[in-house]
C-alpha cells in the first residue's frame, strides 16, 4: 500500500532549479533509501513533503489524498513525523514532556498531569525498548538516547510516515544497530520510514527501495534495492563510476624546509615535536581523535605557548605569538575543520570571506578599501577552483559545503602562504567535491606550497599525502613514506598507534 | 542501553536550588543589619520593607516571564505608568467606579502586552528594539494625557489598601504580590502556557519543530507581563496616593535585577519564583540597610550594579559545572 507519494514535484528557488519533476512512492511496511550527494536536493525534498517549503508544480499524496501542509504541526497532525538531523529536545524538561510537548493540555491555560504524560510516555519508550523513567531530565540522556526520544515523539504522533534525516550521523556502530533492529519493528508494524544517510553500507543493511536524486532529479524513482550493488547506487549519486585514485607516488624535493619544529613542546600538552616541511610537499598528519593534531596546528598559529624547542620558518628561528603574525609575517595559513564556526563568516559575502585574509595588504594608505580592488585579487582564485555561485555578494551561509569549502581555501591562497595547514578538509563533503579537494591540494603542492594535511580519514590521507606522521598522546609516534599502497601504508600507520597502546 | 534513575541528587541539585541562595544571602543580611541597627526589625520597618518588596516582586514577575521566553521587555515601566495614570484619570476625570476602572486598568496593561506581542511574533525583530519603541509610545502617550500633571483624584478605598495593613506589620499590598507569584510560579511548573514558555526560551527550533505555536506563545508572554506590568502600576498608585505620570520610570534596572539575582538565564527557558522573590528582597534590604546607615543614596546605585555581576558570575559558575558534570556523564 502507498503511504506517501511525490509526484512530478518542481521547486525553484532565485537563479536555481533546485528539484524538477521529482517523484519518490513511500510504501507501508518498507524502508526507503533516499540518496544523493550534498546539493541533490534531498533537504528540499523532506521540506517540500512537510510543508516547510511549497513546491512550485506536482504534488505530494498521501493514502492517495492531496495533501499541502502549511507548516509542520499540520504535517505532524496528518501522520508524518520526521526526526531532524540536529536534536530537537527541550533539555532542561523531562523525557515524557518532551515526548507530548504539544499535548501538555487542551489549552494554554490548563494545568498540566504529569502522572498521566510520563505514564503515556513510557508507553513509547517501552516500544523503542529505551528502559529510561520518562521522568529523567533530557539533558542527561546520551545522544543515542535523546535521537530515540526523538523518534518516540515522532512515533506518539500515530505517524505512519517516518522521515529520518541521517539519523545515525552521531551514533556509535553499536547503538545503530539498535536503532536499525526497532527500525526494522517499525516496518514489520506496517510504518512507512524514509531513511536519508550518507552510509551506504546502512542503506543496503536495512532499506528495501531507494531513490536517488542528482542535480535536482531523480537519477531513479523507488526502485528495488536487491537488485542493485554499491557500484550501481555510486554511479547514480555522481553520474560516474566511483573513482579510486591511484596518484603516483611524488618525487622526493630537496629544498630547505619551509617549516621545521625541533623537539617543539606546547603548554596544550605537545612534547618533543620534530616535523618538517618542504615547499612543494604534502605532509599527513595522522592519529585517532584526541591524539593532539588539531591542537598542534593551533600551536604553531599562535594559539598556545611554546614551551620548548624550537620553531623554524624558511630557515629562521621564530616565535609566533598571535594568528595575525602567523599569517602577515610567516606565510602561514590554516584551514579549520569546523568551517562554519571558525573558518567562515557565514552572514558574510562570499567576497569578504575570501578578500578577509588580504585587505590589510590590499587597504590604501588611509585604510580605504574597495570591493572591486578585493575583486581583482580574488577573483582569479574563484575562478581557478571553480567556485559555483550566483555573484560574489551572495551571503556564503546559502552555499553548499563544498563551495563554502573552496572559499575557505581560497581566502589563503589569495594571500599567498608559504604554509596551508588543512585540517580534515572533506568532513561532511559529497564524492565530487572531495575529489575535487584532493585535486586542489596537490595542484597547490605542486606550485610550491607547502602542506601540512590533517585527516582521520586513511583512504585520503593514503591518496593525497606524500610523507605521513603517526601522532599520538600529543606525540610523534613515527613516519612513513607513502608509496600508495594502501595496504602495506595504512598497517604500518596502525602499526604505530597500536604500538604505542600496548605500551 | 542502562537504566536511569529518576533523579540524581548532584544534577537537580543545580537545578532546583536557585532560590536557597538568595535565601540565605537574605537572611544574612537581615540577622546583620538588625545586629548594628536594632530598628531594622521594628514593626514599622518591617511594614515599609515588605510594601516596597510587594510592588517590586510583582515588576520583578513582569520581566520574569518575559525573560523565561529569551526576550527582554524594556517596555515594561511605561506600560505600568500608562495603566497608573488612566486608572487614576478615569476615576477623577468621569468618576468611574474602583472595580470598573481596576478591569480597564489591567485591559489596557494586557492590551498594550499583545501589541508589543504581536509585532515581534509577526515581523521576528528583535523584542529589545519593539519593546524600546513601546516604551517611547506608552511613555509620550501617558504624557499626552497628563501634560506631566498627576492625578490626585485617588479614592480613599484605594489609598487604604495602598497603606493599610492586614494584620500587624503586614501590608494589605503583600495580597497581590502573594497571589501574583503562586499564579507566576503554578504557571511555569504546571501550566501548558507556561512549560511552553519555557520551552521556546530553552530551544525555539525545537518548540517550533514539536508543534508548539511560537506566534502564539510569544503573545502570550507579552500579553502576561503587560498584566502584571498594570498589576504593579496600580499597586504604586496606592502606595503613593497619586497618580504620577513618573511612576514606571525607575523600573527597569531592578525589573532585570532580581531575576538574575534569583537565577534566571537571560537567554531563557530557566526562571525561578522563588529566586526572584529573593532577589527582590536582597534588593530591597540593601536599600534600605543603606539609608539606615546613612550612606550615600549613589552608593546603592553601585552596590546593585556590583550584585548583578555578582549574581551573573554565580550562574556562569553554577552552568560550567553542570556541563562538566554532563561531559563526565557522557564519557563514562
Amino acid at each position: 500500500m502507498t503511504a506517501l507519494q511525490v509526484s512530478h514535484v518542481s521547486k525553484s528557488f532565485p537563479g536555481v532549479k533546485a528539484l524538477a519533476d521529482v517523484s519518490m512512492t513511500m510504501e507501508a511496511g518498507s524502508v526507503h533509501a533516499l540518496l544523493g550527494e550534498n546539493g541533490a536536493g534531498k533537504s528540499t525534498l523532506i521540506k517540500i513533503v512537510t510543508g516547510i517549503y511549497q513546491p512550485d508544480s506536482g504534488s505530494v499524496l498521501m493514502n492517495g489524498v492531496p495533501v499541502r501542509f502549511a507548516n509542520l504541526r499540520q504535517a505532524a497532525a496528518g501522520g508524518l513525523g520526521v526526526v531532524h538531523q540536529e536534536r530537537n529536545l527541550v533539555t532542561r524538561f523531562s523525557v515524557g514532556e518532551n515526548i507530548l510537548l504539544d499535548r501538555l493540555g487542551s489549552g494554554p491555560l490548563s494545568s498540566v498531569d504529569y502522572t498521566a504524560i510520563h505514564r503515556e510516555a513510557e508507553k513509547w519508550l517501552r516500544l523503542l525498548d529505551l528502559e529510561v523513567d520518562p521522568r529523567t531530565t533530557v539533558s542527561r540522556l546520551s545522544v543515542a538516547q535523546m535521537q530515540l526520544v526523538e523518534i518516540g515523539k515522532a512515533l506518539s504522533l500515530q505517524s505512519k510516515v517516518l522521515l529520518l534525516d541521517e539519523p545515525t550521523a552521531s551514533l556509535t556502530p553499536n547503538e545503530s544497530t539498535v536503532l536499525f533492529r526497532i527500525l526494522r519493528r517499525l516496518r514489520d508494524d506496517g510504518v512507512a520510514i524514509g531513511f536519508v544517510s550518507h552510509k551506504l553500507e546502512e542503506v543496503f543493511d536495512i532499506c528495501d527501495r531507494v531513490t536517488v536524486l542528482r542535480d535536482g532529479q531523480n537519477a531513479c524513482d523507488s526502485v528495488e534495492l536487491s537488485g542493485l550493488n554499491r557500484g550501481d547506487v555510486v554511479q547514480m549519486m555522481i553520474g560516474r563510476a566511483e573513482r579510486i585514485t591511484k596518484r603516483a607516488p611524488r618525487p622526493k624535493t630537496a629544498v630547505a624546509p619551509y617549516l621545521d619544529l625541533r623537539d617543539y613542546g606546547s603548554a596544550l600538552g605537545h612534547r618533543d615535536i620534530s616535523l618538517t616541511v618542504r615547499p612543494g610537499e604534502i605532509v599527513g598528519l595522522y592519529g585517532l581523535v584526541g591524539a593532539g593534531r588539531s591542537e598542534l596546528a593551533r600551536a604553531i598559529l599562535g594559539l598556545s605557548k611554546q614551551l620548548a624547542g624550537e620553531v623554524r620558518v624558511a630557515g629562521k628561528p621564530v616565535h609566533i605569538a598571535s594568528v595575525a603574525q602567523a599569517l602577515h609575517r610567516h606565510g602561514i595559513g590554516y584551514v579549520s575543520e569546523d568551517r562554519k564556526q571558525e573558518g567562515l563568516i557565514l552572514l558574510h559575502s562570499v567576497l569578504a570571506n575570501g578578500g578577509i585574509t588580504i585587505w590589510r595588504k590590499l587597504a590604501t594608505r588611509f585604510g580605504f578599501l574597495r570591493d572591486s580592488t578585493v575583486h581583482a585579487a580574488i577573483g582569479p582564485v574563484f575562478q581557478r577552483l571553480e567556485l559555483k555561485t550566483p555573484s560574489v555578494y551572495q551571503t556564503i551561509g546559502n552555499l553548499s559545503g563544498g563551495n563554502q569549502q573552496k572559499v575557505s581555501v581560497a581566502k589563503w591562497i589569495a594571500a599567498g602562504v608559504g604554509l596551508l595547514i588543512i585540517d580534515e578538509p572533506t568532513v561532511g563533503i559529497d564524492i565530487k567535491t572531495k575529489a575535487y579537494m584532493h585535486d586542489l591540494i596537490h595542484e597547490l603542492a605542486e606550485q610550491g606550497t607547502a602542506v601540512l594535511l590533517i585527516t582521520s580519514d586513511m583512504p585520503e590521507m593514503i591518496d593525497v599525502a606524500d610523507r605521513i606522521l603517526v601522532m599520538d598522546g600529543y606525540r610523534i609516534k613515527g613516519e612513513v613514506e607513502n608509496d600508495r599502497n594502501y595496504d602495506a601504508v595504512s598497517r604500518a600507520i596502525m602499526g604505530f598507534i597500536h604500538g604505542q597502546a600496548a605500551a | 542501553m542502562a537504566i536511569l534513575p529518576a533523579t540524581d541528587s548532584r544534577l537537580t541539585r543545580a537545578f532546583d536550588n536557585d532560590w536557597i541562595g538568595p535565601g540565605l544571602v537574605s537572611l544574612i543580611a537581615v540577622i546583620g543589619i538588625s545586629l548594628f541597627q536594632p530598628a531594622f526589625l521594628s514593626s514599622f520597618n518591617i511594614f515599609v520593607l515588605l510594601a516596597a518588596i510587594s510592588v517590586n516582586m510583582v515588576i520583578a514577575l513582569g520581566q520574569l516571564v518575559i525573560i523565561g521566553i529569551g526576550q527582554m521587555n524594556l517596555a515594561l515601566g511605561s506600560i505600568g505608568g500608562l495603566v497608573a495614570i488612566s486608572f487614576v484619570g478615569v476615576i477623577e476625570t468621569f468618576g468611574v467606579p474602583v472595580p470598573v476602572a481596576l478591569i480597564l486598568g489591567l485591559g489596557i496593561g494586557i492590551a498594550a502586552g499583545m501589541v508589543s506581542g504581536t509585532i515581534i511574533a509577526r515581523t521576528a525583530i528583535s523584542a529589545f528594539i519593539i519593546t524600546l519603541a513601546g516604551l517611547q509610545i506608552f511613555k509620550g502617550i501617558n504624557l499626552g494625557i497628563t501634560e506631566a500633571q498627576p492625578f490626585y483624584g485617588v479614592p480613599d478605598v484605594v489609598k487604604t489598601f495602598g497603606n493599610g495593613s492586614v494584620l500587624g506589620p503586614l501590608p494589605w499590598l503583600l495580597v497581590p504580590m502573594v497571589i501574583c507569584s503562586l499564579a507566576m510560579w503554578y504557571l511555569f511548573t504546571r501550566m501548558r502556557i507556561g512549560r511552553h514558555i519555557l520551552a521556546m526560551g530553552s530551544n525555539p527550533h525545537a518548540a517550533e519543530l514539536s508543534g508548539i505555536d511560537p506566534k502564539a506563545t510569544i503573545i502570550w508572554a507579552h500579553a502576561l507581563s503587560g498584566l502584571l506590568a498594570a498589576v504593579a502600576g496600580i499597586m504604586l498608585v496606592a502606595k503613593l496616593q497619586i497618580g504620577q505620570p513618573t511612576i514606571g520610570d525607575d523600573w527597569l534596572i531592578s525589573s532585570f535585577a532580581a531575576p538574575v539575582i534569583g537565577g534566571a538565564v537571560l537567554s531563557g527557558g530557566r526562571v525561578s519564583v522563588g529566586g526572584t522573590f529573593f532577589g527582590v528582597v536582597i534588593i530591597a534590604i540593601i536599600t534600605q540597610g543603606l539609608v539606615m546607615f546613612a550612606i550615600d543614596p549613589f552608593a546603592v546605585q553601585i552596590v546593585l550594579g556590583a550584585l548583578i555581576l555578582w549574581a551573573v558570575a554565580i550562574n556562569r559558575l553554577r552552568e560550567v559545572r553542570i556541563q562538566r558534570l554532563q561531559a563526565r556523564g557522557a564519557g563514562a
